[in-house]
């Protein structure tokens, strides 16, 4: 997927205009987000907490949305929760990925009330609407250790 | 508090430029944006000297550089007072309409030129490029999310709620495909009819969401130009006015996972949801200030990259109730025969998608003039075009009349 055609005139002087893997590659964590990663470093799944009116936000928060405080810290989650929504995805948006189809995303709410995109694992026919699920680590096709969900207390 | 800038600002020139990607010389947003823009103002009778201001929209996907507006001004040679670009995702096309809207109606300036232009259909993979845009980069693209797959949570939740089928989903791609095969620049026109169960029966995407379900990306570019003035200005001085009746715009999050992290603002007063957008919001916008409601509306466009995203915004934009977009479909609501005119080339689905909001504003002018280049809407007097962009993030809906209402 190099996004041009070998036919087409190259006034990008072969620079490749595939945003997609270039993209990716620009993730990093940000100084709002690095509490985060270093807990999913070690198999801890955290949320934003407000250390002023206890609000709980993911993926991150800067400023206190609830009560305009910047006082943040993390909390560690309990790692239950139940499917929000989910898809399968039979296309991957990328050759890295591509080998993985079908694969399950999709929204898990936690008991503590807060909403995470992730990926879900579990049996054909288990994961729906409602179902379940608990927090794991996986090191996903970018090489990236990531919390995921598996249906099933 | 309702505004009284409806009908005050009107359209006075229009410019296009299309180009496919099997063209022997490829070209580039910023030619196609250039040679639209000249036309708008060659048709709107209008110098260099006389734009006011220019309004972009998002920069193109396709010629990422840093404040796009300036490379266009620089290509026309003008010196206008305002300018910028409009960035709201794909909304931001209809979106500059207000801007210019606003600018105009202060009396800082007599003429706006709107340009929006993409050809990431000619250069780009599209399918890659865009599953890094349309998701958040540290918390779900590392997933391996696509465009579908971020849609399809909505859709997940939509159908869940609301007991909405696939079969009611598909309808639609079925009806948009008769309007495309119609129309000269759509995408699928040489594709022929699709039933619903050619739509069911296509392969899976991300599910719900198969292939006939999803847009097609416009294998090609567009660019589209429109030059605006005061009511005023465009009744003594021009022949072809077209009013800004009504327009609205509203933004509610910029990922899918952080969506159900926000509340506290409409629509998601109460509480997050998968199902409320800013299409809603924006809607009522434009019939308030237009003094209009869903049946003076002869004709709909909307930006729905996905079949349910048609249902959802038919609900939002008041044409149906709320939940009611599969039985408003089922009884015939969109029908090529008889319906609701709708996506009238097509729609993202059957025309093609790339991020073409100005371009469905210009198609929805043509029929009301009777110079339809599809199949034509007979005695059409007032439009509607939605346009949106990020994952049901942003959107603009936008009120066009032949005559000036209030």
């Amino acid at each position: 997927m190099t996004g041009m055609p070998e036919t087409q005139i190259d006034w990008s002087k072969g620079v490749p205009l595939t945003a997609g893997n270039y993209f990716m590659g620009l993730y990093q964590p940000s100084p709002e987000t690095a509490g985060f990663w270093e807990g999913v470093a070690n198999d801890e799944l955290r949320i934003k907490h407000c250390r002023d009116c206890g609000r709980l936000w993911h993926p991150k928060r800067i400023v206190c949305t609830h009560c305009g405080s910047s006082d943040l810290d993390w909390k560690k989650a309990d790692g239950r929760g139940e499917i929000y929504s989910f898809t399968e995805v039979r296309r991957a948006p990328t050759p890295a990925f591509a080998a993985s189809v079908p694969y399950a995303l999709g929204l898990v709410k936690l008991v503590e009330g807060v909403f995470l995109f992730t990926r879900f694992f579990g049996a054909p026919g288990t994961i729906r609407i409602g179902a379940a699920a608990t927090v794991d680590f996986k090191v996903l096709e970018l090489g990236q250790k990531l919390p995921v969900f598996t249906v099933g207390e | 508090m309702r505004s009284d800038i409806g009908s005050k600002v009107a359209i006075v020139g229009i410019g296009r430029a299309l180009a496919k990607k099997s063209d022997p010389e490829p070209k580039t947003p910023l030619q196609l944006g250039a040679r639209a823009a000249v036309d708008a103002m060659r048709q709107a009778g209008i110098g260099r000297n006389q734009v006011g201001a220019l309004f972009t929209g998002r920069t193109p996907q396709s010629y990422m550089v840093l404040q796009y507006n300036q490379s266009l001004m620089n290509e026309l040679k003008i010196g206008p007072t305002f300018c910028s670009e409009t960035t709201n995702h794909g909304a931001g096309a209809l979106g500059a309409l207000e801007v210019a809207a606003l600018a105009l109606d202060s009396r800082m300036i007599d003429y706006a030129l709107v340009v929006t232009n993409e050809a990431s259909g000619i250069w780009m993979d599209q399918v890659g490029s865009n599953a890094s845009w349309e998701g958040d980069l540290q918390f779900e693209a590392a997933y391996g999310s696509t465009t579908p797959a971020l849609y399809a949570q909505f859709a997940c939740r939509y159908m869940h709620e609301y007991g909405i089928t696939e079969e009611q989903c598909a309808r639609v791609s079925v009806e948009n495909r008769r309007w495309a095969l119609d129309h000269p620049h759509a995408a699928m026109r040489s594709k022929g009819a699709i039933s619903v169960d050619d739509v069911m029966n296509s392969r899976m995407i991300a599910s719900p969401l198969k292939l006939l379900d999803c847009a097609v990306w416009y294998p090609g570019g567009i660019a589209t130009a429109i030059v605006l003035t005061r009511a005023d200005i465009a009744r003594a001085k021009h022949e072809e006015v077209t009013y800004l009746a009504g327009f609205g715009q509203c933004s509610t999050h910029e990922w899918v996972g952080e969506r159900m992290g926000g509340w506290g603002y409409e629509p998601m007063v109460d509480a997050p949801d998968m199902i409320r957008t800013g299409a809603g919001v924006s809607a009522i916008q434009a019939y308030e200030m237009s003094g209009l409601g869903p049946k003076d509306i002869d004709i709909v466009q909307t930006s729905a990259p996905f079949s349910f995203v048609n249902l959802m915004i038919l609900e939002e934009l008041g044409f149906c109730g709320r939940g009611e977009g599969g039985a408003f479909v089922d009884s015939g609501g969109v029908d090529y025969d008889g319906g609701l005119p709708f996506n009238t080339n097509g729609g993202y689905l059957s025309f093609g998608q790339v991020a073409q909001g100005l371009y469905n504003l210009t198609d929805t002018i043509d029929h009301l003039y009777g110079r339809s280049e599809g199949r034509p809407v007979k005695n059409a007097k007032v439009g509607m075009i939605h346009g949106h962009g990020g994952v049901l993030a942003c959107h603009a809906v936008v009120i066009v009349s032949r005559e000036q209402l209030q």
